[in-house]
């Protein structure tokens, strides 16, 4: 009877083993936007970047938002990606990775730097021991190649590179659990991300332009050039199309 | 003997003229300023669902996701039944391209200035806070994109966007 009861079981438990754990779960105060926005909210704050500086305002008063401070960061900065306590901040040459401990004194901490790219756009996400870009090097940006590049943040004074993986013509990007949706103008691709550092490809959508992902609970919201994807992402590995909207 | 000579020269030259285009005067693919009317740089107000122009940024917030237009605006998609979500509104939000929500708040650019819209009655959306010149212009000199461009004039005013277009002998290159 036990033993029945086990062969009954067993099929349920590999089925939950094999459904991805949501990493962020969206409360119903919490968004979640693309990696390549220049404005993003962590806690009480709004956070924004344009060419040079970063802007911090206070939104604790939620229809009043105050400017608190002004950061010069660099130059031909593109994106900013809030996780935790930290914000990780996009160029066209390189990552700078700010703490916000202090929310309203945001402190460059570190910039990570590929050794294989000289000139690109840098949209980034980061987990908590790994940070992914996308380096792209056609249009604006320069370059001679793209890449999706994965770097060890787990001392994050001082980021590392560990591995790449060559992209056509790269865009923003997003992580669900083991799973890293990269945008492409050629698809969208679908890489295996258990061992952080060297992401496998595991599937490629090649129905349009993507430009931006956001894994939002068991929906990954794509920005296509014509509109909007939308992808079932109950099981991480393996995106449904639910609709497209243009 | 001659009018089969003069022929073939002016066969050649046609040959020569088509052959080696001079940019000067050709058409080219070229990067033009589009300025701002000031007019209508507040005019923020709801408008029908509509097709997607210029598909620019999203961002989710508990069953709402939204897009920009660029320059246009914002896409509202009531996403409340994940198997079927639906576009129901635009918010019109000159040369809007950038956003953020929390609650019923939308912290958007408005050209150059950051403005707060309430959207707690959707149909009634409210500009409740603006902050003028939080944002430097940007793009203003040249295209984000290299090649020809055509040289922007100040005297016309902002610089909002660049549309790739068709244009004779353009001035400016970078």
């Amino acid at each position: 009877m036990n033993k029945l009861l086990l062969y009954m079981l067993l099929p349920v438990v590999l089925v939950t083993a094999l459904r991805c754990e949501k990493a962020s779960v969206a409360s119903a105060t919490t968004g979640s936007g693309g990696s390549t926005a220049r404005f993003a909210i962590q806690g009480n704050y709004l956070y924004t970047v344009d060419k040079s500086s970063l802007k911090v305002f206070n939104i604790a008063d939620i229809a009043n938002p105050v400017l608190k401070n002004t950061v010069p960061v660099g130059f031909e900065i593109e994106t900013i990606y809030p996780f935790k306590d930290k914000l990780f901040i996009g160029s066209t040459s390189v990552v700078h990775i700010f703490s916000i401990d202090n929310p309203e004194n945001p402190e460059k901490l570190s910039t990570a730097i590929s050794p294989d790219v000289i000139r690109r756009c840098d949209p980034v996400v980061a987990k908590d021991t790994v940070a992914f870009a996308t380096l792209r090097t056609s249009g604006p940006c320069g370059g001679r190649f793209s890449v999706l590049a994965a770097y060890d943040i787990r001392d994050i004074t001082n980021p590392v590179q560990k591995g790449t993986f060559p992209v056509s013509e790269p865009y923003g990007l997003g992580y669900s659990d083991t799973a890293l949706y990269v945008c492409d103008r050629y698809g969208l691709l679908v890489f295996n991300i258990e061992n952080a550092y060297t992401p496998q490809l595991r599937k490629t959508f090649t129905d349009g332009w993507y430009l931006d992902v956001i894994p939002y609970n068991n929906t990954l919201i794509c920005q296509v050039q014509d509109g909007l994807t939308l992808y079932d992402i109950t099981s991480c590995m393996k995106p449904t199309l639910i609709t497209k909207i243009k | 003997m001659k009018p089969k000579l003069i022929a073939t020269g002016i066969g050649l030259c046609f040959c020569l003229y088509g052959c080696f285009p001079d940019r000067r005067y050709a058409d080219t693919d070229t990067y033009v300023p589009v300025y701002m009317s000031p007019a209508d740089k507040s005019n923020i107000f709801l408008a029908n669902a509509r097709t997607t122009e210029k598909s620019g940024k999203i961002y989710a917030f508990g069953n709402t996701i939204f897009q920009n237009d660029l320059n246009k605006g914002i896409h509202i998609i009531d996403n409340t039944n994940h198997a079927d979500p639906k576009k129901i509104a635009f918010l019109n939000i000159p040369y809007n391209t950038e956003f953020a929500v929390k609650g019923n708040y939308i912290y958007a650019n408005n050209v150059n200035d950051l403005v707060v819209i309430d959207i707690r009655d959707l149909n009634n959306p409210v500009v409740v806070k603006r902050i003028e010149n939080a944002f430097p212009y940007i793009n203003q000199e040249y295209p984000p994109q290299s090649g020809y461009f055509v040289c922007p004039d100040p005297a016309k005013g902002i610089v909002v966007d660049w549309e790739l277009q068709t244009v004779k002998s353009p001035k400016c290159h970078r």
